[in-house]
């Protein structure tokens, strides 16, 4: 896991003054004073400028180019179990008031005036570079880059004869504005590479894809061979699923590889420990703190503060640090994860989890970078202990319903395993268990914890945020494997 | 119907000249040609749960898109860019940068320009606001009402112990476009909706269900009690389930998830994926894709329809056109650009975002109903699955591999006989396709696609052993 060990960047972090403020210091102050009057047991101003772009090569031409800007002011009062929340993409003076004044509504009427004083809270940790993303390169270098992924993927193998390409970057400034008057500020950087490929053969057409990215400069994943190691990951991919066969259906014994099949703990056990859902009553792990929900050796853990990673931040979305949270503790459920609101019900401490995809959404309490540590087991002697089963390498997505537990995620690189050993790839297939029975079900943990390469985005109420996932080679004694071929 | 208020004609006026402003600053700058869309929106929506008010959201949002193409030697290049900064400044750094980014891009010389596109004339123009008038927005108070009403009628069904709450919700959405070759226009769109998700049983026996229902205004909108107690009857149902064991099945899917068939059929005839080979439709233009009785059509401007709109995303006048007739593929669906590869005529199918490249998407997807009833199919079938949920992603466009997590009922002797959950349906999309035994009756609409009961031969279930 070397990526966990790169130093944070050591970027001057002093530039926090009132002039980085792109509204007036007297508006927010009466935007402020308008939150705090009126009887809420919390409020906060959050101001959003961002840029993003994106530049994309399909059918051997970098045909095309993006970029948008974005800035707006979200204001939410909070009060109980109720969250009043306005937003506009305006920042005059007259904008940020009415906004104010809607995120109001909630709220049951005017008590005391009581003026606020905005001050800037000590600064949060630094896991990522202060600096625009793409500062680093222009338009034309990541063009020939792009070209370059093409003609790779086409010369390592003639079958393959569609290559898709894409660079995406963006750069936030985030202040935060308390309604007690503490300021928060951060800035975020975001990069991600994709290469997807469609290999043919005798009228057969299979997709491979990979990818990866971070909170770092652009110019690293041009520079250290990245992009190249994930176009031969793309090619090799939809090669191997040229082969593929026939998946088996029903329930039986399943190997996970190491990084990105640690969506099954973000599906599995994550969503179903967001403190929304267990203060509500809704998910099947609310009131279990202290029972066994895992098998002993089995240790979960949320982690938001990993340098770099795509799922880290230095502060979520309500100026609370980010932390490492244990969920489970050899096999034990040890917490949730929470904002200020669901902590505030709930009688706990946020664990700066708080998170939204922009000014004009709701906070939720969300993942960072979920895994699962490391156990003793040497991961070739877990996929020779399958008599017969599914050794699952690689995923695209998946899903959960955190009320019944069933969650989903399907292979996109799996083998059929006979007497240990690997018989065949099969075709992707989607596999389904139950998010509070399955860990209980880990047999064999690895000693080969690794993360995912920065490609994973989740979904929640219509918003999506970054995260990242991480998982050792581990057994599953059971799990429904949803193949075509019926026994 | 009443006139619509005079401000919404007025806030069209205002956006298409802005998109016109922005035009002309790319022409200014030395653009070939360049189109510009232009969309403000202004959405509420009001969350109870337990009779309490949970949360009051205000949104109010507004950006322009600017598409940009230089012409060179080896054909026309573009790129596209927004901004939420509808000032001069912030129009003219827009035309500024996006006609830089442009001159990078490589040159396609089947890029399509927006020039000659066929647009909607004055007359239809005006026709159409006459035809669509603009609803005044739901009163908060009002919606509030119908929320709570919603949820108390699915809190007081036996059975049902806790609620994830219920939301009304209403917006306004103005879209205006400007292009190069002189054209302009707009329109606008509301919409309303109420949602409720409710749990029966306890702890690990919680089941939860909902239902929703949006509409182009809060007077289309259903009963809010009725929807209540919709969703409190579909979780209360749920109770017991247990995964059936492995086999292969007749599978039934409600209107609900019979939607997801369409969707599937959607990113195949995907005129952009068909260029690049990404569709397991991509050699089948003109073939029965389906059995003879299966009939879908899109249709730009229907009574019911959220996804009514009188020109695409290049300004093209949309057409209803019949994508499917008697099981055979018509069309692909395309924008000017997939068209002209395909050799195909433009019918408004250019799906567009503020920034991005085009897409493609159909304004409203109708399954052409059958005759038999959701009951008559399931005696008819005797023995199948009738799936009320889908989770997951498990399906491939390129391949039409489909595998995907399932919960339902299992049919037995013609009838609902227990829940299911815990399983896994699978198969191959084109099979899937030819082998639909069924289309019923019930025609039922979800936002801007309507779908019917749909039964496919066979598929297979892994479950248990």
């Amino acid at each position: 896991m070397p990526d966990l060990t790169i130093a944070p960047s050591r970027e001057d972090c002093s530039r926090m003054s009132m002039s980085s403020l792109p509204i007036e210091h007297r508006t927010l102050q009466q935007a402020c004073d308008l939150i705090a009057s009126a009887q809420a047991d919390d409020g906060d101003i959050f101001i959003e400028q961002g840029r993003a772009a994106s530049i994309s090569l399909e059918e051997g031409r970098v045909k095309h180019l993006a970029s948008s800007r974005k800035q707006g002011v979200g204001i939410r009062l909070i009060r109980g179990e109720a969250c009043g929340h306005a937003c506009t993409d305006r920042l005059d003076a007259q904008a940020i008031l009415e906004t104010a004044k809607a995120a109001r509504a909630i709220a049951t009427g005017g008590g005391c005036l009581r003026p606020v004083h905005i001050q800037a809270a000590p600064a949060s940790a630094r896991l990522y570079p202060d600096l625009d993303p793409a500062a680093s390169i222009a338009w034309e270098e990541r063009k020939r880059l792009l070209e370059r992924i093409d003609e790779l993927a086409r010369s390592l193998d003639p079958r393959i004869v569609q290559v898709f390409a894409s660079l995406a970057f963006s750069f936030s400034d985030i202040h935060i504005i308390r309604w007690n008057g503490e300021w928060f500020h951060d800035r975020r950087p975001l990069v991600r590479l994709n290469v997807s490929v469609i290999a043919e053969e005798k009228g057969r057409r299979e997709t491979g894809s990979a990818g990866g990215g971070g909170r770092f400069p652009l110019m690293e994943l041009v520079e250290i061979g990245r992009a190249e190691h994930y176009v031969r990951e793309a090619v090799r991919l939809a090669l191997l699923n040229l082969e593929a066969r026939e998946a088996p259906a029903g329930a039986m014994p399943v190997v996970l590889g190491p990084g990105w099949p640690g969506i099954l703990l973000h599906e599995a056990v994550g969503h179903g420990l967001e403190g929304d859902f267990n203060r509500k009553g809704t998910s099947v792990f609310a009131g279990r703190i202290g029972k066994r929900v895992a098998a002993p050796g089995v240790t979960v853990i949320d982690d938001g503060t990993l340098p770099r990673r795509r799922g880290s931040l230095n502060m979520d979305d309500e100026g609370s640090p980010t932390q490492r949270t244990v969920l489970i503790e050899d096999g034990i459920l040890t917490g949730y994860l929470l904002d200020r609101q669901n902590a505030r019900l709930m009688g706990m401490e946020s664990t700066g989890n708080g998170r939204r995809e922009s000014y004009a959404d709701p906070v939720l309490p969300r993942m960072t970078n979920t895994f699962m540590l490391a156990g003793k087991d040497d991961p070739s002697s877990i996929v020779s202990s399958l008599k017969r089963g599914i050794y699952a390498v690689n995923f695209g997505g998946g899903q959960v319903d955190i009320t019944s537990g069933k969650f989903v995620f399907t292979t996109s690189e799996a083998y059929y395993v006979e007497k240990g050993q690997i018989q065949f790839p099969v075709r992707g297939a989607t596999l389904i268990g139950s998010g509070h029975k399955v860990l209980k079900k880990v047999s064999m943990i690895g000693n080969d914890l690794a993360l995912d390469p920065g490609v994973g985005t989740c979904g929640k109420a219509g918003q999506n945020v970054p995260v990242g996932v991480g998982l050792p080679t581990i057994r599953i004694d059971e799990l429904v494997v949803g193949g075509t071929k019926v026994q | 119907m009443s006139p619509e208020p005079a401000t919404y004609a007025d806030a069209r006026k205002q956006l298409t000249g802005l998109a016109i402003q922005a035009v002309e600053l790319a022409q200014q700058f030395g653009a070939y040609a360049s189109d510009a869309m232009i969309i403000a929106s202004d959405d509420t929506s009001i969350c109870v749960r337990r009779g309490m008010v949970e949360s009051i959201e205000r949104q109010e949002n507004h950006g322009v898109g600017l598409r940009v193409f230089v012409m060179t030697p080896s054909g026309p290049s573009f790129a596209t860019a927004s901004t939420d900064d509808l000032s001069d400044q912030g129009l003219r750094e827009l035309a500024k940068q996006t006609l830089a980014m442009a001159r990078i891009a490589t040159a396609d010389p089947d890029a399509v320009p927006p020039v000659g596109a066929e647009h909607p004339d004055a007359e239809c123009l005006r026709q159409w606001e006459h035809s669509h008038p603009l609803q005044s927005p739901w009163d908060l108070d009002r919606a509030k009402e119908a929320a709570l009403q919603c949820e108390e009628a699915a809190l007081a069904h036996p059975g049902i112990t806790n609620s994830d709450g219920a939301e009304s919700s209403f917006g306004l959405h103005h879209i205006a476009y400007a292009s190069s070759d002189g054209f302009a226009g707009s329109y606008s769109r509301s919409e309303a909706a109420l949602a409720i998700s409710v749990i029966a049983g306890r702890n690990e026996t919680m089941q939860r269900d909902h239902s929703w229902h949006r509409a182009p205004n809060k007077r289309m909108l259903r009963n809010p009690s009725d929807l209540g107690r919709e969703a409190a009857e579909r979780a209360v149902r749920r109770l017991g389930a247990s995964p059936i064991d492995s086999c292969a099945l007749p599978v039934i899917f409600e209107p609900r998830t019979a939607t997801t068939l369409g969707s599937h059929l959607l990113s195949a005839i995907n005129g952009r994926a068909v260029l690049q080979q990404r569709s397991f439709l991509a050699d089948k233009l003109h073939q029965h894709i389906f059995p003879s009785f299966v009939n879908i059509e899109d249709q730009p401007d229907h009574p019911q329809g959220l996804g009514n709109r009188l020109f695409d995303g290049e300004g093209t006048r949309c057409r209803a056109c019949k994508l499917v007739e008697n099981g055979r593929l018509n069309m692909f669906l395309a924008d000017r650009y997939a068209a002209k590869r395909l050799k195909q005529a433009a019918l408004g199918h250019a799906r567009r975002g503020l920034t991005g490249d085009i897409g493609v998407s159909p304004s409203n997807l109708i399954w052409q109903p059958g005759h038999a009833s959701p009951e008559t199919i399931f005696r008819q079938l005797d023995h199948a699955l009738l799936i009320t949920e889908l989770i997951g992603f498990g399906v491939n466009p390129t391949t039409g591999d489909y595998s995907r997590g399932a919960a339902g009922f299992l049919i037995e002797k013609g009838e609902i006989s227990r829940p299911v959950q815990g399983i896994t349906i699978a198969g191959k999309l084109p099979e899937m396709f030819t082998s639909i035994s069924h289309v019923g009756n019930d025609l039922t609409w979800f936002g801007a696609m309507a779908a019917p009961t749909i039964a496919i031969e066979s598929m297979s279930i892994a479950g248990q052993s």
